[in-house]
């Protein structure tokens, strides 16, 4: 009994450990020291990203602005990176853009009453036309003062032999599990997912929720971009393209309900673990290209299903 | 027949250059994409020649998106433009956006990606086989005909990934010694180069070379190889800024370099020649060169 | 009397629980048989096995003389058993002529033939005596137009047996009326009916025969003229009810809500007072204002013109907001849409409003202090739950508005305004509603009660006031107030508009 309640309620982790198994016979390098820190450091701009968007989820809203927001924040970091700021500025001017670019979506969908995914893809066109006016379609270096080195590591350096990307994703992992399960702020994000007339009815500020929830969205999507910038040095124009539907894979996979109302930041981690475990084994046992796509969405379909048959039996 | 087209374009430019001042000398640029430096270079390339020629250039946009770049067609077609240059998206969509000219009798010219139908004056490009070819007999000449190579690829489907990836592999079956190890697609990304490479390097201990469709996903993987303190070969395709820059910091081998600015300016000097009833070729080949340090 | 349907020795458990032990019952041709028992008796499972959305696990029913076993709901439908149910399963956004025929909708060559739909579906429902458009759009008419297109859906079928779950709980007195009508032409057409129902006065009105359960088991079945009120209760609740209302007189404070002139969609230049201690009663037929003039003090409805005053102090309400913070609860009468988040904890719900009370200045939730403070509600109010962590649509209507009354005293309100607390709930948890009610008047909460359950309205209020299309059109002491007198205030508006 208590065995099958943690199978029902894990069964994303299963299903993870299940695949890292059978990628670990077809390919002995797979299981390496080198390779899982590969993987978490692949996975950490989709694991940021996608732990925004679990919140915008679970409110019942869709957030498809990341991957440009992503991209703007990138662009605009590189510059400032460029132009010798020190770094802890241009870390957060960079997340506050994010931060601001989310809230806006956030204000048009809470104020204008325009639904998550209009507003947001609004957001995704708009962004992104910006930061092609912005780069004028052209790489942007973080160029050759000290503070690139400093960047770079941000980005690409280790503490304790862990990627730092690895270590921000914990970071940020155990902030908003925290933010979720701990404070009044997750208890009303769950609520507007729930039943958004509930939530207001019981004197919740649903708007300023809603605007909050966009608004970290953003900023998580910033600072992946950050992260991104940092590993390659520069900020291209057209990063982050689909990393929207990545992110969202992840949170489903993850076990939370596009309806809004459920959702753990644990199982998103998991999904997005499970999409870089795919992309890495993909890659290691060389796979034709052809192929690659099949076996991703046949992998995503599977994990679903199991996923939903088992909620309806419950 | 020829004394004809030559007497009516005398005529034409006796008629006065009041016509030609007004439609005539206004050209039309569709680019499949200026959300890639390689683009937006052929279109500077374009503009810049089309000014020195004192001709009007209006570029569009298509976005990558088929649909995008008809209405774009269809919008020049109505402002009557005196030709079309058109890069198009994809060689089989494009047909439409052709025969939507070729009823109008606007000659069209296709730069860097053909058309499969519809009738085109003449096809500017540089010859993607034989640049996959040249990456690739670089790459043998190099290791001395032994070694092991990964070959990155373009968004699969793509002519450009096709093609490119046709010319490397002639090279490769020509040189016994020389392995392919992996052969991955890497969207032309170059995120994807990164993370695909740092999968790649976890799986092969051994590798000498790395041939990228182009100099995006090379940038990317010359970080994973960077990250991972090995030393391997890179070549990449396009001779972009940051591809050319990094060849002359010495971090990639070399790049083929697909003259993008050149592709736009022949490409206006094509359509220069077809205004004033030159005869052209179908296939006006751009020259493909190898940035070396 | 022809036997239409008939069960013997029906179980059902869910997860262990033996939820129907060996149930029998008997439908007859032209007659309605009542079934009566608390929530959670096993009603609606017995209901759901009769129409195929549950598959019982031993017994028999045989219907029209055979034994038959329906897998899904279509398949009863279509044998000819409707049910009505207690949520209407219509949807809004359709014609009424199309909700009766979705699913099933005639066609030709692929077209659907819109003309067959319209004019069978205005012949279902003048046989109801209704005249309503097929074609208006269902979300347009009033609750109880909608429950006769239920009724027009299930003669559509050739109904032969019609199960109305809870029919009458969302209805006014006149409608109600209109509805007894159509049951006993429906019973002269000599089809089986059952009845759910909470209201014990309509059972004897309406019903031939009564079926009682409790607890999962049939404890009484026969005609419903030998059995008395008294017996029924005792049936139901396997105790005596002497009081069904218990009233304490009030002792009241200082005035504590005072509301001037005021103005709000539904409601116009109402002015009245309370005290604390004391339950004041809002009386008036559907779609009076009462709901309006509930949602404008708690700063739902947008006020027009008028004040609110709060211990004598002007308060602003823009949103619920404001409502809560000037320490005013609501608890809605519609628990599912308004009330509780059905898919979340019953915990987290109860001390969704209040949940200040937890939290340090940083926001965070003191999960030990609120994890008191719940059980505490839930021992007071003998909520039935395994424990906090229970998903709210998995209780029963009772226990989900005790609930919901605890979620609104969380952030310890001065004013309690309960809509309608006790639809949709068995007697026995009635009667521990009017119990808390009374307590929480005696502990100097000012208590503002909209019902219109005529009895207890009278039964537990020390005044009554009488709305009338949005109008204030009369105020009664308690022992002024009577039926009569305050059924001619609540018709009042409606003749002279």
């Amino acid at each position: 009994m208590k065995l099958n309640t943690f199978i029902s309620e894990n069964k994303s982790l299963i299903g993870l450990i299940i695949l890292m198994a059978a990628v670990s016979f077809a390919n002995a390098n797979f299981l390496g020291v080198d390779n899982m820190l590969n993987i978490l450091r692949q996975t950490s701009i989709n694991a940021v990203i996608a732990m925004g968007m679990t919140f915008v989820i679970i409110t019942a809203g869709i957030d498809l602005s990341v991957g440009s927001i992503l991209a703007f924040a990138g662009a605009i970091c590189a510059s400032l990176i460029g132009m010798d700021t020190p770094l802890v500025i241009a870390l957060l001017v960079t997340i506050i853009v994010g931060a601001g670019l989310g809230a806006t979506s956030g204000v048009i969908i809470s104020y204008f009453n325009v639904q998550p995914f209009i507003a947001t893809l609004v957001g995704m066109t708009m962004i992104r036309g910006a930061t092609l006016v912005y780069t004028q379609g052209r790489p942007i270096s973080t160029g050759y003062f000290d503070v690139a080195e400093s960047f770079y590591q941000f980005g690409a350096g280790y503490i304790l032999g862990i990627p730092n990307p690895v270590i921000l994703m914990i970071v940020i992992f155990a902030l908003c599990w925290f933010i979720l399960s701990q404070t009044r702020f997750g208890r009303h994000v769950y609520a507007i997912g729930g039943n958004e007339n509930v939530a207001r009815l019981s004197g919740i500020n649903v708007k300023k929720v809603k605007i909050l929830v966009y608004a970290l969205s953003g900023a998580l999507a910033a600072l992946a971009g950050i992260i991104l910038t940092a590993r390659l040095e520069s900020a291209q124009p057209t990063a982050g393209l689909g990393y929207e539907l990545d992110a969202i894979a992840a949170v489903v996979l993850g076990g939370t309900s596009l309806a809004g109302g459920k959702g753990r930041i644990f199982g998103t981690i998991i999904g997005a673990l499970i999409i870089g475990v795919l992309n890495n084994a993909l890659n290691i046992m060389d796979v034709s290209s052809y192929y690659q796509m099949i076996a991703k969405g046949a992998v995503i379909l599977l994990a679903v299903v199991v996923d939903s048959r088992g909620k309806s039996n419950a | 027949m020829k004394k004809i087209v030559s007497l009516a374009a005398g005529a034409a430019l006796l008629l006065g250059s009041t016509a030609v001042s007004m439609a005539q000398d206004t050209m039309a640029l569709v680019v499949s994409t200026l959300n890639n430096p390689f683009f937006v270079s052929l279109k500077e390339g374009a503009e810049a020649r089309a000014n020195e020629l004192g001709y009007k250039i209006v570029v569009l946009d298509s976005q990558n998106d088929p649909a995008k770049e008809l209405a774009n067609v269809e919008d020049v077609l109505s402002k009557k433009v005196a030709i079309l240059l058109i890069n198009p998206t994809d060689s089989d969509a494009v047909s439409s956006s052709i025969r939507a000219a070729n009823r109008k009798d606007i000659p069209v010219i296709t730069l860097d990606r053909g058309a499969s139908r519809g009738n085109v004056v003449s096809h500017v490009a540089s010859d993607n086989i034989l640049g996959g070819e040249m990456a690739g007999e670089l790459i043998v000449e190099t290791l001395r005909g032994d070694g092991k190579v990964v070959e990155l690829e373009g968004v699969p489907g793509t002519s450009a990934a096709r093609d490119r990836g046709a010319g490397f592999k002639k090279a490769m079956y020509g040189a016994s010694g020389i392995e392919v190890v992996a052969v991955q697609p890497a969207d032309f990304d170059r995120t994807k180069g990164l993370n695909v490479m740092e999968n790649i390097l976890q799986a092969q201990p051994e590798v000498h070379a790395v041939f990228a469709h182009n100099d995006e996903m090379a940038l990317g993987a010359i970080k994973a190889i960077e990250a991972a303190g090995r030393d391997i070969l890179v070549v990449g395709f396009d001779g972009t800024d940051d591809g050319v820059r990094a060849v002359e910091e010495g971090d990639m081998l070399a790049t083929v370099a697909q003259q993008a600015g050149m592709i736009g300016s022949i490409g206006v000097e094509t359509a220069d020649k077809v205004l004033k009833g030159e005869k052209v070729d179908t296939y006006t080949p751009v020259a493909l060169k190898l940035v070396t340090k | 009397m022809t036997i239409l349907l008939e069960l013997q020795g029906i179980e059902k458990s869910f997860s262990g629980i033996n939820v129907l032990k060996s149930v029998d019952l008997t439908i007859r041709a032209g007659r309605v048989v009542a079934l009566a028992g608390e929530n959670g008796a096993g009603k609606s499972t017995l209901m759901k096995i009769i129409s195929g959305i549950y598959q019982r696990d031993a017994g028999t029913v045989v219907y029209n003389g055979k034994e038959v076993t329906f897998a899904n709901a279509r398949q009863s439908m279509d044998a000819g058993i409707g049910i009505i149910h207690q949520e209407l399963n219509l949807l809004p956004e359709l014609s009424v002529a199309e909700n009766i025929y979705l699913g099933r909708e005639p066609t030709k060559l692929g077209k659907i033939q819109w003309d067959v739909i319209e004019s069978q579906s205005k012949k279902y429902l003048a046989q109801l005596k209704q005249d309503i458009d097929p074609k208006t759009p269902l979300g347009k008419l009033s609750i109880a137009q909608q429950q006769m297109v239920e009724i027009a859906k299930a003669l559509s079928l050739n109904a032969e047996v019609i199960i109305m779950d809870e029919p009458t709980d969302a209805l006014t007195d006149i409608e109600t009326a209109v509805l007894f009508e159509v049951v006993d032409e429906l019973r002269a057409q000599g089809k089986g009916l059952v009845f759910i129902s909470h209201r014990l006065g309509e059972i004897f009105q309406m019903c031939d025969d009564i079926a009682i359960l409790r607890d999962g088991e049939m404890v009484h079945q026969g005609p419903v003229a030998e059995i008395t009120e008294d017996e029924l209760i005792r049936h139901m609740v396997g105790r005596e009810l002497s009081d069904q209302y218990p009233f304490v007189p009030a002792t009241p404070g200082d005035v504590r809500i005072e509301v001037e002139n005021l103005t709000a969609h539904g409601a116009k230049e109402i002015s009245f007072s309370a005290h604390a201690g004391e339950v004041v009663g809002f009386a008036g037929l559907v779609g009076a204002g009462r709901t309006e003039l509930a949602k404008a003090i708690f700063g739902e409805n947008p006020i027009q013109s008028g004040t609110v005053k709060i211990d004598g102090k002007p308060i602003r309400l823009r949103s619920p907001q404001d409502g809560v913070k000037a320490q005013i609860g609501y608890v809605t009468e519609d628990r599912k849409q308004e009330g509780l988040v059905q898919s979340q904890e019953l915990g987290t719900n109860m001390t969704l409003t209040g949940l200040d009370r937890f939290c340090n200045v940083l926001g965070f939730v003191n999960k030990a202090s609120e994890a008191v403070t719940i059980s505490e509600y839930i021992e007071a109010f003998a909520i039935k739950t395994r424990d906090a962590n229970t998903i709210i649509s998995n209780l029963s209507g009772g226990n989900q508005q005790k609930v919901s009354i605890a979620k609104s005293l969380v952030p310890e309100p001065k004013v309690l305004i309960l809509d309608e607390p006790t639809r949709g709930v068995d007697v026995g948890a009635k009667r521990e509603i009017y119990t808390l009610i009374n307590k929480l008047k005696a502990e100097g909460l000012c208590i503002l009660l909209i019902s219109s359950d005529m009895p207890e309205l009278l039964g537990i209020s020390d005044r009554i006031h009488v709305l009338s299309s949005g109008k204030l059109t009369g105020s009664f002491d308690r022992d002024e107030a009577t039926q009569e007198n305050i059924m001619r205030c609540a018709v009042a508006g409606q003749t002279n508009g």
